[in-house]
């Protein structure tokens, strides 16, 4: 018990807890085994027997032993009492009595029981595909059965079955059965669990075919008389090629058993002899043909394993191959991707860089880095080329790249550097605009932007920079600036103050571009007490526009002062563009106001249309006047004056093109903008109305100059009226139309109002004669209704430079004779001269 | 000529005539001086100043008549002057005393000879 080295999976008898039940369970399959096991042995005993050469107990073949060692082997040792009792069983009718039965049954239980034992104390394999399995199981056998022989020989001379000399004979007999039962029929039982390893119908047949013919072959070798017995073995050899134990086995058992039934009949080979012989041939017939057959059968299964571990090896070998292969081509796609895309970024990089480089070369903007603890300047090709070089014509330092700075401005590029360098910290230098003298000796002028980094601690690392190249800019600067300063010089410096109008006037250059327009206007007294008004404008930009527009405004001045009348200043003015070409075309508009009749005349060269702005009613554009612009027209004549109401408390604006024309807009579309914008109305005051209507414009982006004149006509009396003169002659003409406007919206008789008028006029005149000779100097002159007097006082803040002498003696005398009062003072700064004139007195009305 | 004022001149019988429209002001005074003796013939027995156009006249005006009239005096001719009742001169001319010197008719009679175009 519990020697079996490989018990059965199920065998749990010795394990600790189990229950009873599975207990029970195993005992139960292990009877059950014994009682297979016991049936097996004496059916194969019985039919064994048949076979005896010695008495009827000694077979040549006992299988029964070959049955009892494989149940050992599978069953395990346990099953022993099964073979026990079939063995004696077997032997109790054939031995002479019970005892000699018993014994010999030991011997043939303990025979099966050791061989069993041997087997599995050198680890045989079941299989007996390895060729020690083989020679194991032949020495087993040969020295196990030693047992079985020694008891079964011994018993039958001990009771007397066979004499004492016949004990070799009947040992060797015993001997020899016993293990060719063991070799011949010990293999077949234990190939057989491996016949469910023929799967393909074509091989079970070539098996039964191989089987048969070998029946067949032994059968007819054993009926001749010629000992040619051996010539199964081929077959068996072939049996055991094709299908090593499987075939080997059966096929030996085949054979064995033929000629085991062959000798016990006397057939064949046979035939003559005595027993010994007969026992001798078929024991070593049967003996070579077993050898033969299962020793050949486990060498080939063993070099048939050998070759397909080899085939396994090479296979994993091949395996491992391909892995590695795969691997590395892995490895290799990875690689060329990697390349694929180190390529890419190269040619984005270049790609970027050439862009870059583009992209300066149309700024005009050169870059550069200075890595400051190695003197290492890189410079960009628009760098160089900026400088006059080509790219990358020379290697760069930093004295190198000072050397291209202009000399003048040598030390001022230093001191940045410096500065910047001193103050040991990341920030952006100050920019620096300096001169630079390329290769071929030219100047040009750049704006340089530069940042500097510095290592912690302060020391500094590097710096980068731009240079653009400003030189065409700076031109274009100082040519927008001349444009300006004429332009701004050009147009009035300031509107003449007249009783009885407000004027402003507004400018506004184009938001977009540096050029300057030809957009102008002005406004003056001119005889016969009128005041003109013009605004125009030349096409063109830039200097010439400016200039052009500037000789003809001053024409415009001169024409006006020989005859203020608007067709004859238009006329004239056409006349001078046609001559001197002075400009390709221009437009304007002159407005002559009469502030006695509260009218105008006018006359339009081209230009957008006059708006007045009534005090109630609609706001209206005034049409009629308009003639072709100056300059394009054959005939001077098809100028034309027109004439409108300008009553008190309307307002004129007049304007250049840039107020109604827009991008995307229809000028007529302009105009009514303009037109809606001026009816908005709302303004405290005209320079109020001025700016609004400008910023309308302005919202909407202005794309040209504006010039832009208003004019409100305005009531004079009631209030008192300051005046301010220049102390010149010329002056007093305009200033007695505007006390003589006062007078008359006072209520005062034609009368009273040309006495006052000249009361007035001989104080002003004296005060210009007198005061300031031949100096420049201003005279107030005011005038204040009270209580029906008026009251003037003239003031000038001159010395009187002589005594009076005849004229003032008589200025004085009318002053004193038409006013009712006259007083003089005369102070260091200035003299005073107040008149008082009773309105009732003399006043006619 | 003077934007502030023109003159216009004719005879009348045997004297010369001018009559002066506009202005007369410190400004144009040196300018219608000149014109106005231009204007007195050598031959004629006088000069007539005709100032019912005249809108303006002031102490400049006055010294002006005053000179012309010392002038004429010289050479044996007579100033006189034509100044109507309403004229807005009247009152200047009176206060200055000029009438002293030379007659002051109130023109427009029917007696006064047209002034030739």
């Amino acid at each position: 018990m519990g020697l079996g080295l490989r018990a059965p999976p199920n065998d749990k008898r010795g394990s600790a807890g189990e229950t009873g039940g599975t207990a029970r369970n195993a005992l139960a399959a292990d009877i059950v085994r014994m009682i297979l096991v016991a049936a097996a042995y004496y059916v194969a005993a019985k039919l064994s027997l048949r076979l005896a050469l010695v008495q009827r107990n000694v077979t040549p073949l006992w299988p029964p032993t070959g049955i009892a060692v494989v149940a050992f082997l599978v069953f395990g040792r346990r099953v022993w009492p099964g073979v026990a009792v079939a063995a004696f069983a077997v032997n109790a009718p054939i031995s002479t009595n019970l005892l000699a039965a018993g014994v010999t049954a030991v011997g043939n239980t303990l025979a099966p029981f050791a061989a069993a034992a041997l087997l599995q104390r050198v680890g045989f394999r079941r299989e007996i595909d390895r060729l020690r399995d083989a020679v194991a199981i032949i020495l087993a056998a040969l020295t196990g059965m030693t047992i079985s022989a020694s008891i079964g020989a011994g018993t039958l001379v001990l009771s007397g079955a066979v004499a004492a000399r016949g004990f070799g004979p009947a040992w060797a007999v015993w001997w020899a059965g016993d293990t060719m039962g063991v070799l011949v029929v010990a293999p077949f039982l234990l190939s057989v669990p491996g016949y469910r390893s023929l799967r393909s119908w074509g091989r079970r047949a070539e098996l039964a075919a191989l089987l048969a013919a070998i029946a067949a072959v032994t059968l007819a070798v054993m009926r001749s008389d010629l000992r040619i017995m051996f010539l199964t073995l081929p077959l068996l050899g072939f049996a055991a090629w094709r299908f090593q134990q499987l075939g080997a086995a059966p096929g030996a058992l085949l054979v064995a058993g033929i000629a085991a039934w062959t000798a016990a009949h006397g057939l064949g080979p046979f035939e003559s002899g005595t027993l010994f012989q007969k026992m001798l041939t078929l024991q070593a017939y049967n003996a070579t043909v077993a050898f033969t057959s299962f020793l050949f059968a486990a060498v080939v299964t063993e070099r048939l394993r050998a070759r397909e571990a080899l085939q396994r090896g090479a296979e994993e070998l091949e395996a491992r191959v391909q892995r590695r292969t795969s691997d590395l081509s892995a490895a290799n796609l990875r690689l060329k991707d990697e390349i694929t895309e180190r390529k890419d970024a190269e040619r984005k990089l270049r790609e970027r860089e050439r862009q870059l480089g583009e992209a300066q070369h149309m700024a005009h903007i050169g870059s550069w880095e200075w890595l400051i603890p190695e003197d290492r300047v890189t410079w960009s090709d628009e760098m160089f080329r900026i400088h006059g070089y080509r790219p990358q014509e020379f290697a760069v330092d930093f004295s190198r790249a000072v050397r291209q700075v202009h000399e003048e401005d040598v030390l001022r590029v230093r001191r940045n550097v410096q500065q910047a360098l001193a103050e040991a910290r990341d920030h952006r230098l100050p920019d620096i605009e300096y001169r630079i003298t390329r290769a071929d000796g030219t100047e040009r002028v750049l704006l340089g932007k530069a940042l500097l980094t510095v290592r912690a601690g302060g020391a500094p690392h590097r710096m980068v920079g731009t240079v653009q190249d400003v030189t065409e800019d700076k031109q274009a600067q100082r040519e927008h600036l001349i444009a300006e300063t004429l332009q701004r010089n050009l147009l009035p410096e300031g509107l003449p103050a007249i009783p009885g109008i407000e004027l402003v006037a507004r400018y506004v250059p184009a938001a977009e571009g540096m050029e300057v327009g030809g957009d102008w206007y002005d406004a003056l007294e001119v005889p016969g007490g009128y005041v003109a008004l013009a605004v125009g404008d030349v096409v063109g930009h830039g200097l010439r526009a400016a200039s052009s527009m500037g000789q003809l405004r001053m024409a415009l001045r001169a024409y006006a002062m020989l005859d203020p009348s608007p067709a004859h200043v238009v006329r004239r003015l056409h006349e001078l563009i046609e001559h001197l070409a002075l400009t390709e075309m221009a437009t304007v508009i002159y407005i002559l106001l009469d502030l006695d009749s509260g009218t105008v005349r006018y006359v339009s060269a081209g230009h957008p249309p006059p708006l007045v702005i009534p005090v109630d009613g609609e706001v209206a554009y005034l049409g009629g006047g308009l003639g072709p612009p100056l300059g394009t027209v054959r005939h001077p004549d098809d100028y034309l004056e027109a004439h409108a109401e300008l009553p008190i408390g309307s307002t004129l604006v007049v304007y250049t093109d840039g107020l109604v024309e827009r991008r995307g807009i229809s000028i007529t579309e302009g105009l009514d903008r303009l037109r809606r914008a001026a009816s908005a109305g709302g303004d405290a005051t005209l320079e109020a109305m001025c700016d609004r209507l400008l910023a309308s414009v302005a919202a909407e982006g202005a794309s040209d100059d504006i010039a832009l004149l208003a004019l409100r006509h305005v009531a004079v009396g009631g209030g008192p009226m300051h005046l301010s003169i220049r102390a010149d002659p010329r002056s007093l003409a305009p200033a007695r139309r505007a006390v003589r406007r006062w007078l008359e919206q006072i209520g005062a008789g034609p009368k009273v109002s040309s006495e006052i008028l000249v009361a007035c006029g001989e104080a002003c005149a004296n005060a210009v004669q007198h005061a300031y000779g031949a100096g420049e100097g201003r005279v107030d002159v005011d005038l204040a209704l009270a209580d029906g007097e008026v009251q003037v006082t003239v003031r000038d803040s001159g010395r009187w430079k002589a005594a009076s002498g005849t004229g003032w003696g008589r200025g004085l005398t009318l002053m004193r004779g038409l006013m009712d009062s006259v007083e003089i003072d005369r102070g260091t700064d200035g003299t005073t001269v107040r008149m008082r004139r009773s309105l009732g007195a003399g006043n006619v009305p | 000529m003077s934007e502030l004022a023109y003159l216009e001149t004719g005879r009348r019988g045997d004297a010369s005539l001018v009559r002066v429209h506009g202005e007369i002001d410190a400004s144009n005074v040196d300018e219608l001086s000149v014109g106005i003796e231009r204007a007195s013939e050598h031959g004629s027995i006088g000069l007539v100043v005709d100032l019912s156009e005249t809108t303006y006249l002031d102490s400049a005006g006055i010294a002006l008549l005053f000179r012309l009239a010392e002038r004429l005096r010289a050479r044996r001719q007579e100033l006189r002057l034509v100044v109507p009742a309403q004229a807005p001169v009247r009152a200047v001319l009176e206060l200055s005393g000029l009438s002293a010197i030379a007659p002051i008719d109130p023109g427009e009679d029917a007696t006064s000879p047209g002034i030739p175009d």
